[in-house]
């Protein structure tokens, strides 16, 4: 009887022990998971800002899509060559294509009218801030200043790229390139654009884009030829073929 | 007391994947595969309902069960048990499911729900000794 006794004291106090142990452990847990996900919900900035593509109905019909997709056209709405780029704002291609490719492409031909420039958003789902630096270009085009925007973007890539919370970033770029802070950030934390994103996005898909920047080059309504490379010369070579097709160069 | 944690764990990774599909966060921390295209693929959704949202109830429930089945005055119950291993299978079958779907369907892996399945796996793993348990209770 006292060894029976004895036993059940001492798994009585066992017992006690290890519960006294689960409760740490497990207060230990829980405080940890609520600071943890406190801090990530307390910390974000992103208010109700749409990040990601969002339902659009009738994406599905071509006709339809091709009315929602807009690009934003840079030069004359009404020259002959047309050159396109599919393009994602945390592609590192992309920010050298638009610092060092862009710009000699608008000196050649965007200025003179023999080429018109449009970009159409294509954010790529492995880059998580991507969508909303494509609405953040977008809010900045309500104000007139896509283009400076979108510069300021591609310039300042490296260092926002790489952070958990850009919208800090995006409103600073937006005050640098002159725009009224307030109507960008109440942009910038809303659905706004979003639409025009995603069905950007989709065109891209169903033009077969998989990779950025896709460039295309094309007269007037003629079939678009897409360039394997994104450099100057290439660009160069297709849209020289095909003015002189038409009777004038760029150079 | 090993599952109670465990379900802790799950009930956390489960609520920050809702709080980050109902907007309350920024994107995911993701320090491994491709956590936004799994959760924006029509995967994420079980019609108006998202999968985080059914993870969140799972693991209430397995830590509710689990609690339960460690305060004395249930400890020799055999039905918390019983209720604890149906719950952690159902658990298992469910994550298989959603794991098969990151592999052959979406093609794309997000850490929280790779690791909320090796929870369920261990959750499981856990509550087998309550098979014994249950042969040794019956006549």
């Amino acid at each position: 009887m006292t060894s029976r006794g004895q036993q059940r004291r001492k798994a009585r106090e066992t017992g006690g022990t290890d519960m006294k142990k689960f409760y740490w452990v497990f207060g230990a847990v829980a405080v940890i998971g609520v600071v943890a996900v406190g801090y990530s919900v307390g910390s974000s900035t992103l208010g109700t800002a749409v990040t990601e593509p969002v339902n659009v109905e009738g994406l599905d019909d071509l006709e339809r899509l091709v009315s929602l997709a807009q690009g934003v056209t840079k030069g004359d709405p009404n020259a002959p060559i047309t050159i396109a780029e599919f393009a994602d704002y945390q592609c590192p291609g992309c920010g050298a294509f638009a610092l060092s490719v862009k710009p000699q492409v608008e000196l050649a031909y965007v200025q003179s009218g023999k080429a018109k420039f449009i970009f159409y958003d294509f954010p790529l789902r492995g880059h998580p801030h991507a969508f909303l630096a494509a609405r953040a270009a977008r809010c900045a085009g309500d104000q007139d200043r896509f283009w400076e925007y979108q510069d300021a973007l591609f310039r300042n890539q490296p260092s926002w790229s790489a952070r958990t919370e850009v919208v800090g970033d995006f409103i600073d770029y937006a005050e640098a390139t002159g725009l009224e802070r307030e109507s960008f950030e109440a942009c910038l934390k809303s659905d706004r654009h979003a639409d025009v994103v995603t069905a950007n996005l989709e065109l891209g898909n169903q033009l077969g884009i998989s990779a950025t920047p896709t460039i295309m080059v094309s007269k007037g309504g003629g079939m678009a030829r897409r360039l394997n490379y994104f450099d100057f010369q290439s660009v160069q070579q297709a849209v020289d073929a095909l003015l002189e097709s038409s009777g004038s160069t760029g150079n | 007391m090993v599952i109670a944690v465990l379900s802790l764990v799950g009930f956390f990774i489960a609520f920050y994947l809702l709080a980050h599909t109902l907007g309350w966060t920024g994107p995911l921390v993701c320090g491994v595969g491709e956590c936004s295209t799994v959760q924006s693929s029509r995967y994420a959704w079980v019609g108006p309902v998202p999968v985080s949202g059914i993870g969140l109830v799972g693991y209430l429930v397995l830590l509710g069960l689990s609690v339960l089945g460690i305060q004395p005055a249930w400890r020799s119950s055999g039905g918390v048990g019983v209720l604890l291993l149906g719950a952690s299978t159902v658990g298992l079958a469910y994550s298989a499911y959603l794991t098969y779907l990151e592999a052959a369907v979406i093609r794309a892996w997000c850490q929280w729900c790779v690791m909320s399945a090796i929870l369920a796996t261990l959750i499981f793993l856990a509550s087998l000794p309550e098979v014994g348990r249950m042969r040794r209770r019956s006549p």
